[in-house]
């Protein structure tokens, strides 16, 4: 894992422990364990998204993205790389 | 996948004349739910969690009773004898009494209705009461001489538990809604709506009815990591597009909105909308869930003419009206107070 992965992993590791009020490990499934409601996945998803940078669209709304930390980690860095390799087109400032 | 229904339109504005409502007159304990003892922990805790005290229950009415009175009490409201209407719409209940026969004559029937041109639409839960509404507002459009029109629904839960676990408790009500075109003393009219659907949701909730006795009929969520987290998530995307397509094509500002309604799920849910959306919804929201559950596709309007009663809007405010339902369905309504009394009150 990179260095910036690695930081990655850490601070969404805190985030989750602090909301969900538990120790959450980086491969804890805290979808399987019942703790995820409406509320909590809006924070989860707002945090994310204001804190990386990136915008949460519908089409990546696939649960297998979110439900653990580690699996997060990875797609909060595929979002990132497909934000920096997206080709600019004619008119973009 | 997902189905654009927007219905952009270039027909007047709508109005809603007269608002009737069939409530029971003592709202039950949500501790005095017999369903409760049966409940196993999560579900208790989840239960006791939504921000519901009581809830709507009427033992004596069926959801064709409920709309039939909610009917009579439109139109005693607005003066106008069910001969008189143009047509009358039924938001299909959630369960009919029978299958074969048709609930929407059987009003059309016990009103005296007996020239309005009749019909039921639904088929999109909660949001049902936007294509009736569409409908109604195509009908006015499309026959200058129609006369008024009434979109009625009568919410009882299809199965004897009122608990959807881990959603809400519904209720019983009927609401009513007299429709006609547009007069300056309207309590309310309804200027334009926006509503989308996706059907990947459309088996999430469901009764599996036709092999088992009515005493295990269970509403079941197929998918509860997908309801809380995919089909949350989406709505707040879906509802943050339909209210910026919603103000802008109406040549609004949210700073033009003086207030939002939704339909009453559980404290959680409000809380959902309100920060999916940023805004603050109308107080007579959190008031009606926790008084009465969820009433279905009743909610969004009987928290709008609960605000009015209470004055939480002012003659030629704008507001908002949000609906959501799990089949999925999505819709934004755009209204405008009138005069706050007088005939034809909304209250």
């Amino acid at each position: 894992m990179s260095r910036g992965s690695a930081e990655t992993l850490d601070e969404i590791t805190r985030f989750l422990t602090e909301a969900l009020r538990r120790e959450v490990g980086p491969d804890d499934d805290y979808f399987a364990l019942g703790l995820v409601d409406s509320l909590f996945a809006l924070e989860l998803v707002t945090h994310v998204e204001d804190r990386f940078e990136l915008t949460v669209e519908v089409e990546d709304l696939d649960l297998d993205s979110f439900r653990t930390a580690r699996r997060l980690t990875a797609f909060v860095h595929a979002k990132k790389a497909d934000a920096e390799t997206a080709p600019v087109h004619a008119g973009d400032s | 996948m997902g189905a654009e229904g927007t219905f952009r339109t270039t027909a007047p504005r709508v109005a809603i004349n007269a608002v009737g409502r069939h409530l029971p007159d003592c709202p039950r304990p949500l501790a005095d739910l017999p369903e409760l003892a049966g409940l196993d922990e999560a579900e208790r805790l989840t239960c006791h969690g939504l921000g519901i005290d009581t809830v709507a229950v009427d033992d004596g009415l069926t959801a064709a009773g409920l709309a039939e009175r909610a009917a009579r009490d439109a139109l005693d409201t607005a003066g106008i004898p069910a001969a008189a209407l143009g047509a009358l719409i039924l938001v299909e209940p959630r369960a009919p009494e029978t299958l074969i026969s048709s609930d929407a004559t059987r009003l059309q029937h016990a009103l005296g209705a007996d020239t309005a041109l009749t019909f039921s639409v639904g088929g999109l839960g909660c949001v049902s009461s936007t294509p009736a509404l569409l409908t109604a507002r195509g009908l006015l459009a499309a026959d200058p001489g129609l006369g008024p029109v009434l979109v009625v629904h009568g919410s009882k839960p299809a199965a004897a538990r009122r608990y959807r676990h881990p959603v809400t408790v519904n209720g019983d009500s009927g609401l009513a809604l007299l429709l006609g075109r547009p007069r300056s003393a309207a309590p309310v009219h309804l200027l334009d709506l926006v509503q989308r659907t996706n059907g990947r949701y459309w088996d999430l909730f469901g009764l599996e009815y036709r092999d088992r006795p009515t005493a295990e009929w269970r509403e079941k969520c197929s998918d509860p990591p997908g309801y809380s987290f995919r089909l949350a998530m989406e709505t707040r995307n879906r509802l943050a597009e339909l209210v910026a397509e919603l103000l802008a094509r109406n040549g609004l500002t949210r700073a033009d909105i003086a207030g939002y309604a939704s339909q009453n799920l559980s404290a959680g849910g409000l809380a959902f909308i309100e920060e999916s959306l940023d805004i603050a919804l109308l107080p007579s929201c959190r008031d009606n869930l926790r008084a009465l559950g969820h009433l279905g596709a009743n909610d969004t309007f009987l928290n709008l003419s609960t605000a009015l009663d209470r004055k939480e809007l002012a003659e030629g405010d704008l507001a908002v009206l949000v609906n959501v339902s799990p089949v999925a369905a999505w819709s934004v309504l755009l209204v405008e107070t009138g005069p706050p009394s007088g005939p034809g009150s909304i209250a």
